[in-house]
């Protein structure tokens, strides 16, 4: 198989540079091991600032965002800052949301914490009340002990979303604000949106423990859109081998397609960082597995943690260098056509949440790079 | 008797102040317990939690090594749903003194353990993960003893006859008149209350601690701080106990322990301000994989879950710098004989297996002082849980097809697992997924087992304790007590305090599995739950 | 030293990260509230199996094998594999009398063949079904599919001489299918093999891939069956130098990965030598070889993705194939599993589930009303045209019916 680009790692960067490539005539193929770390999306771009490609790309592709600086609340009921989200995101000017919230979750379902939201919102000067829904569709549900989890709760209620717009209308007395769980719109985006108008009150969806709702729906749809404009996603698989010579890469052996080389005039390289593999530790050396790329870490594994979990985390900065061009370095020279895109690059602020933001922009620097080409 | 008086109060919660308050609840005493933090979080549960046979002392100390023997019949009597009787090994390698062997077996001998050499390849056999090189096997009878869960249920034993307890709660001071201890002032940290205690005996039962609380009492005992250092690996490697047949030394024992096993240790001298805070170096994990795989060479292949240390609280001797040919005998201090102190006793010394011995002869004392005449019968009443012998047998007893996590719940609490409210799908729920722990389960612990924090709550249930080091069941569980005790905000320090502590045991072996596993977590508390 | 440097364990269960994707994948999970699902059977419940095979569940019997679960896992962990282990190394409950009949596909085929026309008949007729319910808890909604006059193996038998005399050769492994319920596909494949210049041979003696015996708890025979073929392969590989083309996706998935994994049968040195004929083709194409098709070709075509296939990672060879066709009008459906697995589907138990599960599936077909459905597996087959009324093909099928 031949394309024109190849590109290993299907997640946020994988999907938006093989769109921007299929956009643009390129032949492409992804090489997907599983599923991405958008099943843990919290929704926003928080490092990301207005941009009409990047938005015009997630609304082509049917996902949805809006571009409103403020602040979200999250799933423990704090606050944080936000500007591009997905459009299941509420963004607020300030934390003072409303006057009165009815928090609502379904009875049984543990990944959702009402009572720290309730506690968060009554800092803000809120007055807070928690219901629970028992609706009889989640019984089959809760009939396993494990498996009220939030993809599960939307298949289920996706489809009975007028029935939980009229309970909560029901449990509703003069809340101004209803906070809801983010398990709605699994596979149409239009599900929340359709809540928010059936409730005389401000609806607010509040993230649950992954998987993402709609982070799961963003990966479908930009992976459908991917699809559509002819990109071939290799899901499952995973890059074994690089064919690299003289600094150019000529092509990679996967682990399905044993000896039929999938070849390529450019590759790029998003395969995130170490819980995607992308980057590998041991005790002795932080690496990247597919090419042994030139990584930047410390020597010294003392200095890859800071002993305060809350603190900045050194080994996550860590990533493959790259040069002016996001070109792979490797002994200290670029590889001629291997770019570098998302998190394998390094320097992720968690707490910054600046993943996502990292992800889209350089991919879309890395797709520009190859179409000049 | 006014509620603030008692006849015994025992200060410290570790496996010798629980043993102790159950032995003298059941010779009819009024008593007390007072621990500062939590039961078990001193060197109670920081060992290998390994149910010696003796057999590892037999050679150099024939005292402890019939100790453990007596010991260790006695918990498969009274202990069974904190034992494993898995039976161990000790094998000789390419690089051992094979004549030791003998020496040891005679050894073992003359302390009554039953030492059977084996053919290695039955060995080879027996335990599939042992190092297939050894030249020489001797199986003894050595197990694994889960030391919360067994501290846990002499509280509750204690408990259930009376026995008050008073966890979180730091004692400030002693009340003493003229030279006899009258009570203790204590600070408790959860309410900041400052609250005074009264009984005639006083027992300082607090391992490395016990140093300090004597001096407050103006007794004055030379204790000798050694760090060791252990690993835990994330699945059973091992089905025996496996031991090197050479005399003592460095991470020479691998035990398997519930869903775990775990190698240790090391021995390092420490200072004593050290000991409420000692970090696993590089140095220590790196020798104790190393040595490790020896043992069983697929530990240099396998996940490492935690590092983690513990301080022996032994009783210095000599100056001997390592610390390992200390004794480890039990030391029964009467502080009237010794320093004139009335009303005060100290025990100390000894170890895990032996603290039933160590709380008998203590309370024997502290009977006599009272002039109370009980035998001791902890030998023979089993412990609450442990009525039936093996969790299978539990399991099928109270429920008629038990699911996993039931199952997993009857090893874990024996007999009292009847008490789970369970069969319905809101008490079945799971929190943790890893070590099976529903709903029901942990409401179980919250109301009788003395939990207030997260922490507390993985001593009694395991939350949290699995691959994912609580990954996604701290914040189920803190949902689940933020309810119980009725404060979100409290709770809320509580889930960064306890991915502060499991991160404590990750870092040091942050690489492969276990660093992804820490980055997720990272993202899913910082990023996706904006903790 | 350089320990610790990887760390692995048996079907790397260590290394899932409890992320909880494959929950959102498990076609079962949405269907059967009792199964409990791929992370708690897979590698939550092998830590404490390890502990004591005490903790094993009986309720892993509802795990399709699909394999959705290993394809969607960000760490690669192989967790269908972990499952299917785990059942054969600990459930020893004899398999009842209607598993062993249905996961004897070679013995029924052979046993029905010379009677094919009664036995379709009477497996197609109320009452027999009712009996096979009532008697065997074989669910009697499904259709049991026909059964051949004549085996593929004697059509070939008589073309031997023919099928030598091409430049190129490669050996067929048929699968019970092809040889007792559907000897088309097979003739199909000759067709277009013989347009590319190639031979088609068979194995000596294959026997059947052992898949259902697998999953109805027959182990042991599977074991006996892969130890045959692997045998079989080395035979056409090694000595007669041949790659062995495939048309089932999951005969191909037992072939080069069960016969290892499960059944710890080593295959490593022809492994990478079976091939599904679509791989095949699909590479001679690239290296320049050419199909003649008909100018007047047309077809609407949704393809379905078998789980099996997707698990190989190969369902892009069958798509592009398809897509080359002049006059092909492509939808690819989503992946989604159709729900029968095999022989799950069939057993009254799990009807209800097969039929739920498969239902995102059929209403996508019922949305595309495709001329004809794609793909490459015959149980998928068996349960689309049964719930969804369309035809189903083999893209080898299509492919002969559209070359000149």
């Amino acid at each position: 198989m031949k394309y024109d680009a190849v590109i290993i790692g299907g997640g946020l960067s994988g999907l938006v540079a093989g769109i921007t490539l299929q956009k643009a005539g390129k032949s492409t193929a992804i090489i997907s091991t599983g599923q991405n770390a958008l099943y843990f999306f919290s929704g926003t771009f928080e490092s990301l600032q207005e941009d009409r490609r990047i938005q015009e790309l997630f609304t082509e592709a049917g996902v949805r965002v809006h571009y409103t600086p403020g602040v979200r609340l999250t799933p423990m009921g704090s606050f944080r800052e936000s500007a591009l989200s997905l459009e299941d995101i509420d963004l607020f000017p300030s934390a003072k949301i409303g006057r009165k919230a009815l928090i609502v979750n379904f009875l049984g379902y543990h990944d959702f914490f009402s009572s720290f939201l309730a506690e968060g919102l009554e800092k803000q000067g809120l007055q807070c009340r928690v219901r629970f829904l028992n609706l009889p569709e989640l019984e089959r549900l809760e009939q396993s002990p494990s498996e009220m989890r939030s993809v599960q709760i939307a298949r289920v209620v996706d489809p009975i979303w007028e029935k939980v717009v009229q309970e909560v209308r029901l449990l509703l007395k003069d809340e101004d604000t209803v906070v809801l769980p983010q398990v709605f719109g699994l596979q149409d985006g239009a599900v929340p949106d359709r809540i928010r108008q059936g409730i005389p009150a401000r609806v607010v969806f509040a993230g649950t423990l992954p998987p993402s709702v709609p982070g799961v729906r963003t990966q479908m749809l930009l992976k459908k859109r991917y699809q559509l404009l002819g990109g071939v996603y290799l899901m499952g698989d995973e890059v074994v081998r690089a064919h690299v010579h003289e600094g150019v890469v000529h092509s990679v052996a996967t682990r399905n397609l044993d000896n039929h080389y999938v070849e390529a005039s450019a590759f790029i390289l998003s395969t995130g960082s170490y819980f995607s593999k992308g980057l590998v530790a041991n005790p002795f050396q932080v690496y990247e597995p597919v090419f042994g790329l030139d990584v930047d870490y410390r020597e010294n594994r003392n200095e890859w943690y800071n002993p305060a979990f809350a603190e900045d985390q050194p080994y996550m900065h860590f990533g493959v260098k790259t040069d002016g061009q996001l070109r792979a370095l490797k002994d200290g020279q670029p590889l001629e056509n291997l770019y570098v895109a998302g998190s394998v690059l390094g320097d992720t602020h968690p707490e910054l949440g600046t993943a996502a933001g990292l992800a889209v922009r350089s991919a879309l620097a890395v797709a520009d790079r190859i179409m000049e080409l | 008797m006014k509620p603030n008086e008692f006849d015994v109060i025992i200060i410290g919660g570790g496996i010798t102040g629980a043993g102790m308050q159950r032995d003298c609840a059941m010779r009819g005493l009024r008593t007390l317990l007072i621990e500062r933090s939590d039961i078990a979080t001193g060197a109670t549960g920081r060992n290998h939690g390994l149910l010696h046979s003796g057999a590892r002392y037999a050679v150099n100390d024939a005292e402890s090594a019939e100790e453990c023997i007596r010991e260790n019949r006695i918990l498969r009597r009274i202990a069974a749903h904190c034992i494993d009787e898995t039976d161990g090994l000790f094998i000789t390698l390419p690089e051992d003194d094979l004549a030791y062997q003998q020496t040891f077996v005679d050894a073992c001998r003359r302390a009554d353990i039953n030492a059977e050499i084996i053919d290695p390849d039955l060995a080879r056999r027996l335990e599939p993960s042992v190092n297939p090189e050894l030249i020489g096997a001797v199986r003894v009878p050595d197990g694994s003893v889960d030391p919360f869960r067994l501290c846990a249920a002499n509280m509750l034993d204690a408990k259930l006859r009376g026995g008050q307890v008073r966890l979180q709660t730091e004692v400030t001071g002693f009340i003493k008149e003229g030279d006899t201890v009258k009570g203790v002032h204590t600070h408790n940290h959860l309410t900041g209350e400052d609250v005074d205690y009264l009984a005639p005996v006083t027992v300082n039962a607090c391992g490395i601690w016990g140093q300090h609380i004597a001096e407050m009492a103006g007794a004055k005992i030379n204790m000798f701080p050694a760090k060791g250092a252990l690993l835990i690996f994330a699945h059973r490697v091992n089905n025996l106990v496996i031991n090197r047949c050479r005399k003592p030394s460095n991470a020479d024992i691998l035990v398997p322990g519930d869903t775990v096993c775990i190698i240790g240790t090391t021995s390092t001298r420490i200072p004593f301000e050290e000991c409420d805070n000692v970090a696993v170096t590089p140095d220590e994990v790196d020798l104790l994989i190393t040595e490790g795989a020896k043992l069983a060479p697929s530990l240099s292949e396998t996940r490492i879950l935690r590092a983690y240390a513990g301080v022996r609280p032994l009783v210095s001797a000599d100056d001997d710098p390592s610390g390992r040919n200390i004794s480890r005998g039990i030391v029964c201090l009467d502080h009237e004989e010794r320093d004139g102190i009335k009303g005060f006793v100290t025990i100390t010394g000894g170890k895990l297996m032996t603290y039933r011995l160590m709380a008998e002869i203590a309370t024997d004392l502290v009977c006599k002082k009272l002039k109370v005449d009980k035998a001791c019968q902890t030998a023979d009443v089993p412990l609450p849980g442990s009525e039936e012998k093996s969790y299978e047998a539990v399991a099928k007893k109270i429920w008629e097809t038990p699911t996993t996590a039931q199952k997993a719940a009857a090893a874990r609490m024996g007999t009292r697992a009847a008490r789970i409210r369970t069969g319905n799908k809101r008490d079945d729920a799971l929190i943790c997924e890893c070590e099976e722990v529903s709903v029901g389960e942990i409401n179980a612990a919250i109301d009788r087992l003395e939990v207030s924090t997260l922490t507390d709550l993985r001593r009694r249930t395991r939350v949290g304790m699995g691959t994912c080091q609580g990954e996604f069941c701290a914040c189920r569980a803190a949902g689940l007590l933020a309810k119980a005790h009725g404060c979100v905000e409290r709770e809320r320090k509580d889930l960064d305090d306890f991915l502060q502590e499991r991160w404590k045991g990750n870092f040091p072996i942050g690489w492969g599995d276990t660093l992804r596993e820490a980055e997720y977590t990272q993202w899913v508390y910082k990023h996706v739950l904006g903790l | 030293m350089k320990l610790q440097e990887h760390t692995k364990s048996r079907h790397n269960f260590e290394e899932c990260m409890k992320c909880t994707v494959c929950t959102a994948f498990c076609p079962v999970l949405q269907a059967n509230p009792l199964y409990p699902g791929p992370k708690q059977a897979g590698p939550d419940g092998e830590r404490l199996r390890l502990k004591d095979p005490y903790f094993f569940n009986q309720a892993l019997k509802y795990c399709l094998n699909c394999k959705r679960c290993e394809v969607a896992c960000p760490s690669g962990v192989a967790v269908a594999d972990l499952i299917q282990a785990a059942r054969i190394k600990y459930d020893h409950t004899p398999p009842k009398l209607r598993d062993q009949l249905l996961a004897s596909t070679d013995m029924m085929g052979s046993l029905a063949r010379p009677f094919a026309p009664l036995v379709s008949f009477a497996t197609g007729l109320g009452i027999t079904k009712s009996m096979m319910d009532a008697m065997l808890k074989i669910d009697h909604r499904r259709n049991f599919p026909k059964y051949s006059g004549r085996s593929f193996e004697s059509w070939l038998k008589r073309r031997k001489k023919e099928q030598a005399a091409f430049p190129e050769q490669v050996a067929y492994y048929h699968g019970c299918y092809v040889n007792y319920n559907y000897p088309q596909l097979g003739k199909d494949l000759v067709k277009v093999l013989n347009a590319l210049g190639i031979g088609v041979q068979m194995l000596e003696k294959e026997k059947c891939c052992g898949i259902a015996l697998i999953t109805n708890g027959m182990s042991a025979k599977a074991t006996r069956n892969a130890s045959h073929n692997v045998a079989q392969l080395r035979q056409a590989v090694l000595e007669r130098g041949l790659k062995v083309v495939t048309t089932s996706s999951t005969c191909t998935l037992t072939l080069r990965d069960e016969y290892p994994n499960l059944l710890g049968v080593d295959n490593a040195d022809v492994r990478e030598s079976v091939l599904l004929a679509t791989r095949l083709i699909c590479e001679k194409l690239e290296k320049g070889a050419t199909l003649q098709f008909k100018a007047d070709y047309h077809k609407k075509i949704a393809y379905h993705t078998p789980c099996h296939l997707e698990r190989l990672g190969w369902g892009v060879f069958s798509e592009r194939l398809l897509q080359m066709i002049p006059g092909v009008e492509f939808t690819l459906l989503d992946s989604a599993c159709c729900g029968i697995s095999g022989t799950y589907g069939f057993k009254k138990e799990n009807y209800d589930t097969s039929q739920a599960i498969g239902e995102a599936l059929f209403s996508q077909i019922r949305s595309v009303n495709p001329d004809v459905v794609a793909c490459d597996c015959e149980t998928c087959k068996w349960q689309i045209e049964m719930s969804t009324g369309y035809t189903v093909m083999n893209p080898i099928s299509i492919l002969a019916e559209a070359i000149v």
